[in-house]
């Protein structure tokens, strides 16, 4: 199945010169172009492709801008013509960018090992209800002057801090600006679970159960972590473990 | 250092004065010798101390030697006679003279020249080490001096070009030529003429140097050509330039950054682009040349925190032509940002 692709950059040659060496790719198929950042996020919502070449620089919202405004992020392969300070932000092996004039070989290898992330996530077992990130969804995250793309399946936890929200994966809790609440309604229900008021867990994430005060119960996640599930919650908890 | 000299100095001609005293035999009592030489190297270790602070304050080495040579042998005159009566003074207290007989043929006047002559040879030998330790330093602080300044002309240099040699600038515009030989090799064909001609300009930049006003021009419309294959539509350019001012020198690559710099702010970071007005005129019944650049836009701290672009300028001109020339960025009220710069002829 040929990767759905939209191509971002504010140089209409730039964008004719990627489409051209994107036609020796059968596995690439474009399915539209944008020009600036708002456009741009028009375009990935109604089609929702799988990958996107971005263009940092660009007037007005910058390429960062539109990541950090989009609630899912497809693959990202950034194309800048010069080695700019932003993309430094980036823990490397996470980042994926080819310098301007595109080297068809430098390409030609970021579309094959593309191309070995999406067969690996093709066919999930249990696809996320319609509209709700799926486990395998990464979603991009930027706290002051560092970035990361993060794997759903990676987060062990989100925690509400007034109308941000901190989250929780490897040794980095970065802050984004999303209440719990709008997070809970997008987040797949069979994944992640709100155990309070102030939290929402990974279900993969647990290593231990421990009854709690008042009926409650003590979640240790991995990492140390422990999260106490409310009173309320616990009965959902039980009930949705017990099947 | 000084201190470390001058009494290693006189140490050492009291201790060789000891030494010949020692291993020759005289005919005078070895102690009196010894007395007298002490004598004159204490108070020629004054004297000459005396001597160097007269030569600091009146600052005689800085002066060219043509000048200094007089005073410094009326100095060297002065101290020896000081030197002179200082030891005939002591010899005279401490009754240190050799032989009786010499002093009473010679009356005061003629004993003090004969005394000062041989004192004289002494501070002759101390001046002369004097000033040819301080002239040695000297130059070697001079060179040091050149070293460094050549070093910081050799960074500004560098720093120039690589400001001029934009590489986003240069990455994209290649990025453009390579889909424009496919969609139309006449027009790559003229752009990559243009980037030779903007490349070349950035690297002839060299500080000091001044070329005509059309020269830069000339790369000025080459570097717009570029970017209008980037901008298309985004980028209007208007042209007001007088004909009197084309022969006249500026400094090279200045007018051009102050372009690049108006794209960046104008054009570059709008999503609706903009319009650029470059313009040359004389002012002043012909006294001063204007260059003005106006830009869609408005100015946002880059006054109080400049780039590279605004502060080179500024530097540049300040060493050009010091306080005659005049740089100003200001905001227009509609909606524009104007750059100033005045030229004397």
């Amino acid at each position: 199945m040929p990767i759905k692709t939209i191509l971002i950059d504010d140089e209409r040659l730039a964008r004719v010169e990627l489409r051209k060496l994107l036609n020796e790719f059968s596995v690439i198929e474009v399915l539209d172009e944008a020009a600036n950042a708002s456009e741009a996020l028009e375009k990935i919502e109604l089609l929702q492709p799988e990958l996107i070449f971005l263009d940092i620089q660009m007037p007005g919202k910058s390429g960062f801008d539109l990541l950090a405004d989009l609630d899912r992020s497809p693959h990202v392969i950034f194309t800048t013509a010069y080695h700019e300070y932003a993309i430094k932000a980036f823990e490397y092996n996470t980042l994926d960018y080819l310098m301007k004039p595109i080297d068809p070989r430098r390409l030609a290898d970021t579309i094959q090992k593309i191309q070995g992330l999406e067969s690996r996530r093709s066919a999930p077992a249990s696809l996320p209800p319609l509209g709700a990130l799926g486990e395998q969804d990464q979603v991009f995250v930027k706290d002051g002057e560092r970035c990361w793309f993060v794997k759903l399946s990676e987060i062990r936890l989100f925690e509400s801090v007034g109308n941000y929200a901190r989250v929780f994966f490897g040794n980095n809790k970065p802050l984004i600006l999303k209440s719990l609440n709008a997070l809970e309604e997008r987040l797949d229900p069979r994944i992640f679970f709100r155990a309070n008021r102030k939290h929402i867990v990974n279900l993969r994430m647990i290593e231990k159960v421990e009854p709690y005060f008042n009926g409650g119960l003590l979640l240790e996640l991995k990492g140390g972590d422990k999260i106490e599930v409310s009173r309320r919650q616990t009965l959902r908890f039980k009930e949705m473990m017990s099947l | 250092m000084y201190w470390l000299l001058q009494l290693g100095g006189w140490g050492a001609f009291f201790g060789g004065s000891f030494l010949v005293a020692s291993l020759f035999d005289l005919e005078y009592p070895r102690g009196l010798i010894t007395k007298r030489t002490l004598v004159i190297a204490l108070t020629g270790l004054f004297v000459s101390h005396l001597l160097r602070v007269a030569i600091k304050l009146s600052s005689l080495l800085q002066k060219k030697i043509e000048q200094s040579i007089f005073w410094l042998l009326l100095a060297l005159a002065l101290a020896s006679v000081v030197h002179g009566i200082l030891v005939l003074a002591s010899f005279e207290a401490f009754d240190l003279y050799i032989s009786q007989e010499v002093v009473e043929r010679l009356n005061m006047g003629q004993l003090l020249l004969a005394v000062s002559l041989e004192t004289g040879s002494l501070m002759l030998v101390w001046l002369a080490l004097y000033c040819f330790y301080h002239y040695y330093a000297d130059s070697r602080q001079r060179q040091l001096d050149k070293l460094k300044l050549e070093g910081i002309i050799k960074q500004m240099e560098l720093k120039t070009l690589k400001a001029h040699l934009n590489p986003h600038f240069i990455f994209n515009s290649l990025n453009s030529i390579r889909a424009l030989i496919d969609l139309d090799p006449a027009r790559a064909r003229r752009a990559i003429t243009e980037l030779s001609n903007l490349l070349r300009g950035s690297l002839q930049t060299e500080q000091g140097q001044l070329v005509p006003l059309q020269q830069e021009i000339d790369i000025i419309r080459d570097y717009l050509a570029l970017e209008s294959i980037r901008f298309e539509d985004r980028m209007k350019v208007d042209w007001q330039i007088a004909e009197d001012t084309l022969a006249l020198s500026v400094p090279p690559m200045m007018l051009q950054t102050l372009v690049e710099n108006a794209i960046k702010h104008g054009i570059s970071n709008r999503s609706a682009g903009g319009s650029i007005t470059i313009r040359s005129f004389l002012q002043n019944q012909h006294e001063n040349l204007i260059l003005e650049i106006v830009n869609s836009g408005t100015l946002n701290g880059s006054v109080i925190h400049p780039g590279f672009g605004i502060s080179s300028t500024q530097s540049r001109l300040q060493l050009l032509y010091g306080a005659d020339a005049r740089f100003e960025l200001t905001q227009l009220p509609d909606q524009t940002v104007k750059a100033f710069v005045s030229i004397p002829l």
